[in-house]
């Protein structure tokens, strides 16, 4: 009976995965789409290149103009590529950091921003003094790295729109041969090669200027330039599949489908809990490991397309996390069937893979080549994982904290439920110290062979060990009687902000160090530290309530003792199935 | 009294709040960190006595609770001797790794013979006496201007600052003729006043430049010469492509570009010189071609085609200083026996103020882009040179400068670190970064000199070639691998090595990395050298080997064995054994004990 609710979840998180059905079939424009472009050091479809750079520009997948209909990734792309639009006074731009705006006394309250109006402020004078201390080696403010990052976003401006050097005119000979623009194909193939060339894009530039945005009418064009172009390199174009594959994974967006998959699964479960009539808990499994699948699956894609383990930078490693939260959960769930894991678990890995997903501006979901530090390493693809799916332990901890200290709340005294969550919690703290002491000396271990050193009291490092040991104390804590059930929760609670210090705290807040291949700017610093402050207050106000509870108890059974029987605690744990 | 310290030294209650101490302790000091700097935070902190004396409590605290649980019978307390073990022998290999460590950077050419010198933290003072004995001392400067050691050779270490400049002050009293003159501009509409000295003591106390401008102090021997350097240079302009210095056995022969440009040289010994190309601003196109940047004389290079009888060679020479002709044979065998240098004249500054010294008397000639003016200067007098409205008035002339150096360190100003010490007497002197001092004192003069402290490797690293990959289509940096020629100074033995990024070789004990490069030359790569005792990487490795093993035990050990022994319990039916249960318990154990 069990096992035909958990496939009936399964089958729904299926059907769920798999509709719109057209996902799955090449679109019209897929000619277009698939043109292969050489840039940022690999060859990728066009339509990752019109995704990326209209979420580089302007910090989301979509457009809309000063007038029209609101355009995709690609029809942006193609506006700013042919210049069908005035890409001067289009308010296109992102700019989100505050005290920039208004260093340069633009409106605080808007977003985006023309190129004209961000050209003609202060922000040249900005750049230079931030030019000078990059040269000079000096550290750089948020500010500057906020300009720097501005400056970014007006130089893709430069380079895309009317452009005739973006790169689809393969190497003859070299796999790794640097690929030329339509303009300057001649330098690369005979004449009657590149005016060819010319031609079929004339053509399509055309047809374009003929349709405006609506892309599907350029098929027949786009397919003529892509055969041509594929011709003029066989052994270097890549080929049908690969180009496609990478164009699947961008339409079909596993993650995103993975975070719904969770949220679903959440919301019935949520229900499940209110209405306890219907025994949904099976259904619910099912259909979680349909989000763990389809989360796989994108895994494998994006190792398949970037060649590498999907752990390097802060976008991957956010998405690693959810999955490792949803894993750890699902399979901890199996083992005890405890009916509390996936509910802590499932807000937790939606939050991770939905903050990903929606803040491309922050999390750079491009898939680039690695920076040599990291290349050509197999300790990069044991560390990473390892102290990854510490985090996510730490993160599931940190949600059964949640759920038990809600317990405590509803009734101060503790109950039973409070006591087996507790437990539960305390099992994933365990796994989540066995991890991170791993990934900790996994880590020195390629620092030793990288940077020469074991151990360097880095930042990156030295916020690693205090995470550990903002667990191990509470853990020793605990074994030496000072601290209970509602103790541990809230340690749980509290250490994880050590854990968010050491993940994203180093790279955004401080800044500093030699994990610098992880350091990057957008990160809404203030937003976070809002969050993790109303969670210190609810914790506080929680201890209070605990405390009250606790006392009006004591003078009812004049019960001395102020924290819970250890043993008790112990006794259950080692009698756990 | 001895047993309840022993108890209190392995207990929780000591453990709890030495952990949190060190949390606390770190996450002020990464925060620290971010804004001062790693060094500081590593000698302030990281490496400072008292910091190691907490990591000591909490191995003595680790090792106190292990041995007092002995004997470690059950999975969970193996698991936890193991654990505890294992992080006191991780935690003295890592302090070993941090204080005993050698490690420094050497920095290696393909234009330079093997070097064998590595630059270590930290700075040395060397002080030489006349007896030629020489003294060395490492120099450590803390943040709050501690300097260490105190006293050395003979002289007190009194102060050290990061950025100083010299500053010089002229007055009449030298014994040998030396001009000097103080100029004082100043300009009403930009409220500004600049006041400088220019002497013949040194080419950049001759020539000052002032943004697009220059203030110049030149000698006239002889009438001719006065009469060049006052007139306008608009008359007596050209060259501009410069000259060919050649220099063949012991002749000399100067040939100007444009006579070559017009018809081709003959040398001695019949060797044939041909212009083949002539770059003005010489750069390398995308497919390595040569080419010209712009029009303007920045970094001249010609190619020249030399033929002496059936030799033929091809010639690409630099005008840039420190950038060697290149030469290819092109016909016959052997390399001719030429040196070739290719001199451009500096950019003439097109505004100037000039002040010639002839036969005691002052001349001045001041040009702009729209006005030239020349005549005898005085002392007090004023001239408008037309730079905006800028007036320049010769306040001093002095015909026997004597000059008092002086360091200072000012707000704001880049400089040269320097060491101010004071010699026995009393006497103060500054040693700036990287070059000698000659200090007198009553026990005889001595040379001192501060700079870089280096570390002798036995064997001596030369590049062969650094390679840099890029991505694909881009400039953006794949791998970049320094091929090094490594040589036993003993035996003059070599080798060839390869290392990259996380591929370091090892030789003779030391660890050769690639550690950084320079974007604007690759013909200079940093390789990081590092010994480490080997008893030292054995002690981290195993210390993480048995920690992690330990936890792995502690927590999943019980467990797994409870069900081996539920296991074999069941195949031959004997029923669990009692000592078993208790093991499991061991947290209660743990937890009576305290």
């Amino acid at each position: 009976m069990n096992k035909l609710k958990f496939l009936w979840g399964l089958c729904l998180a299926c059907v769920l995965i798999l509709v719109p059905l057209h996902q799955w079939q090449a679109s019209p424009q897929t000619a277009l789409e698939t043109l292969a472009v050489q840039l940022e050091g690999r060859k990728k479809p066009l339509d990752t290149v019109a995704r990326e750079t209209v979420a580089a520009v302007h910090g989301s997948a979509r457009y809309r103009p000063m007038a029209g209909d609101l355009l995709d990734a690609q029809q942006t792309y193609w506006s700013l590529l042919l210049n069908s639009r005035d890409w001067n006074d289009e308010p296109f731009v992102l700019v989100n950091y505050r005290p920039l705006k208004a260093r340069l006394g633009l409106p605080l309250e808007q977003k985006h921003f023309s190129f004209a109006s961000l050209v003609n402020t202060d922000l040249g004078a900005i750049l230079e003094t931030a030019h000078q201390k990059e040269l000079q080696n000096q550290d750089l403010t948020r500010e500057d790295r906020e300009a720097l990052t501005l400056e970014d976003r007006l130089n893709i401006m430069l380079t895309t729109v009317g452009s005739q050097t973006l790169p689809i005119i393969p190497h003859p000979s070299d796999i790794k041969g640097t690929w030329v623009g339509i303009a300057e194909a001649h330098q690369l193939y005979p004449p009657a090669l590149a005016e060819r060339v010319r031609t079929q894009f004339d053509t399509l530039q055309a047809q374009y200027q003929a349709h405006g945005d609506d892309l599907s009418r350029l098929t027949a064009a786009a397919t003529d330039l892509h055969q041509t172009l594929a011709s003029l390199s066989p052994e270097i174009y890549p080929s049908p599949a690969t180009l496609q594959r990478e164009v699947f994974f961008n339409r079909f967006r596993p993650f995103a489908k993975a975070w719904q998959l969770y949220a679903i699964a959440f919301l019935i479960l949520l229900g499940g809990q209110l209405i306890s009539a219907i025994d949904l808990y099976w259904s619910v499994m099912g259909m979680f490991m349909g989000g763990i699948l389809v989360q796989a699956f994108g895994f494998g894609l994006r190792m398949q397309i970037g060649g590498r383990p999907p752990v390097t930078n802060m976008y991957e490693s956010v998405i690693w996390v959810g999955f490792g939260i949803a894993l750890l959960a699902f399979c901890l769930e199996l083992q005890t069937k405890a009916r509390s894991y996936l509910l802590a678990a499932a807000p937790l890995t939606v939050l991770c893979l939905l903050l990903a997903d929606s803040l491309p501006a922050v999390f750079d979901a491009s898939i680039d080549p690695l920076v040599p530090v990291l290349r050509d390493n197999f300790w990069l693809s044991v560390h990473v994982p390892t102290i990854t799916l510490s985090y996510a332990s730490f993160a599931l901890a940190m949600g059964l904290g949640h759920l038990t200290l809600i317990q405590y709340w509803l009734t101060p005294g503790g109950n039973a439920r409070a006591k087996t969550l507790a437990r539960l919690n305390y099992r994933v703290i365990q796994a989540g110290i066995l991890l991170l002491t791993t990934g900790i000396i996994l880590g020195g271990i390629w620092a030793h062979f990288s940077w020469g050193r074991f151990w360097g009291w880095d930042p990156k490092e030295t916020w690693a060990l205090i995470a550990l040991l903002c667990y191990l104390a509470p853990v020793h804590g605990r074994l030496g009687g000072g601290l209970g059930n509602f103790g541990m929760s809230v340690a749980s609670v509290l250490s994880f902000n050590a854990v968010l210090m050491a993940w994203y705290g180093v790279n955004f807040v401080l800044g500093t160090g030699l994990h610098s291949y992880g350091f990057s700017t957008g990160g809404s610093t203030q937003i976070l530290g809002c969050w993790v402050g109303v969670d210190v207050l609810f914790v506080l106000v929680t201890m209070l309530r605990y405390r009250a509870g606790r006392r009006s108890e004591s003078v009812l059974t004049t019960d001395v003792q102020l924290s819970e029987p250890v043993l008790t605690v112990d006794a259950q744990l080692v009698d756990t199935p | 009294m001895v047993s309840k310290i022993t108890r209190f030294l392995g207990s929780i209650k000591l453990s709890v709040p030495v952990l949190s101490a060190i949390a606390i302790i770190l996450i002020w000091a990464t925060f620290y960190e971010s804004q001062v700097g790693s060094l500081t935070v590593q000698q302030q902190i990281y490496k400072s006595p008292w910091f190691g004396a907490l990591m000591f409590l909490l191995a003595v605290n680790l090792g106190v609770s292990t041995l007092s649980r002995y004997p470690w019978r059950g999975p969970r307390k193996v698991g936890f001797a193991l654990t505890h073990l294992g992080l006191i022998v991780l935690i003295a290999g890592s302090a070993a790794v941090i204080h005993l460590g050698l490690e420094g950077l050497l920095v290696v050419r393909t234009d330079q013979p093997a070097n064998h010198l590595v630059r270590v933290d930290g700075e040395l003072l060397e002080v030489m006496d006349d007896q030629g004995q020489v003294q060395q001392a490492t120099v450590v400067v803390k943040p709050n201007q501690v300097i260490s050691p105190q006293k050395f050779a003979g002289l007190s270490l009194l102060d050290y600052r990061e950025q100083t400049i010299e500053t010089l002050e002229y007055h009449e009293g030298g014994s040998q003729p030396n001009p000097a003159i103080r100029l004082v501009l100043s300009s009403d509409r930009m409220g500004k006043t600049i006041d400088q000295w220019l002497s013949f003591d040194s080419q950049t106390s001759q020539t000052i430049a002032l943004g697009p401008a220059q203030l110049q102090l030149r000698q006239a021997e002889d009438q001719a010469t006065l009469q060049q350097l006052l007139a306008n240079p608009d008359q007596a302009h050209g060259g501009q492509s410069g000259q060919l210095h050649i220099d063949l056995a012991d002749t000399h022969s100067t040939l100007s570009i444009d006579s070559l440009r017009r018809r081709d040289a003959v040398l001695e010994n019949n060797i044939h010189i041909h212009l083949t190309d002539v770059w003005p601003d010489f750069r390398l196109d995308d497919h390595n071609q040569p080419m010209t940047a712009s029009p303007e004389w920045r970094n001249p290079a010609v190619q020249l085609d030399i033929t002496q009888e059936d030799n033929q060679e091809r010639w690409f020479v630099f005008a840039q200083a420190g950038l060697e002709p290149i030469q290819s044979v092109l016909a016959g065998t052997s390399a001719l026996e030429l040196k070739m240098r290719y001199q451009v004249p500096p950019p003439a500054a097109t505004d100037y103020f000039r002040v010639i010294v002839a036969d005691r008397q002052l001349y001045y000639a001041a040009r702009s882009t729209d006005q030239f003016s020349s005549g005898p200067l005085e002392q007090g007098q004023t001239v408008r040179p037309g730079w905006a409205d800028f007036q320049i008035t010769l306040t001093d002339w002095l015909s026997h400068a004597q000059i008092d150096r002086q360091r200072i360190s000012p707000e704001g100003e880049q400089g040269v670190p320097a060491l101010l010490v004071a010699t026995a007497e009393g006497h103060q002197h500054w040693i700036p970064w990287g070059e000698s001092t000659v200090i007198t004192q009553n026990a005889g003069p001595v040379i001192a000199a501060f700079g870089p402290r280096m570390l002798a490797l036995p064997f001596g690293v030369g590049l062969e070639d650094f390679i840099v990959e890029r991505n694909e289509g881009s400039e953006a940096v794949a791998m970049w691998t320094s091929q090094i020629r490594l040589a036993d100074l003993q035996t003059a033995e070599t080798q060839q090595r390869s290392v990259w990024m996380n591929h370091p070789t090892w030789y003779q004990g030391w660890k050769i990395a690639q550690a950084s490069w320079n974007p604007g030359d690759l013909n200079q790569s940093t390789l990081q050298v590092k010994r480490e005792p080997i008893w030292v990487t054995a002690l981290t490795w195993s210390g993480a080997l048995l920690t992690v093993g330990g936890i792995g035990v502690m927590f999943y050990g019980p467990s797994l064995w409870k069900k081996q022994v539920a296991l074999s319990s069941l195949r031959v039916e004997v029923p669990e054994h009692p000592q078993d249960s208790t093991d499991d318990a061991v947290p209660v154990a743990l937890v009576a004990q305290d």
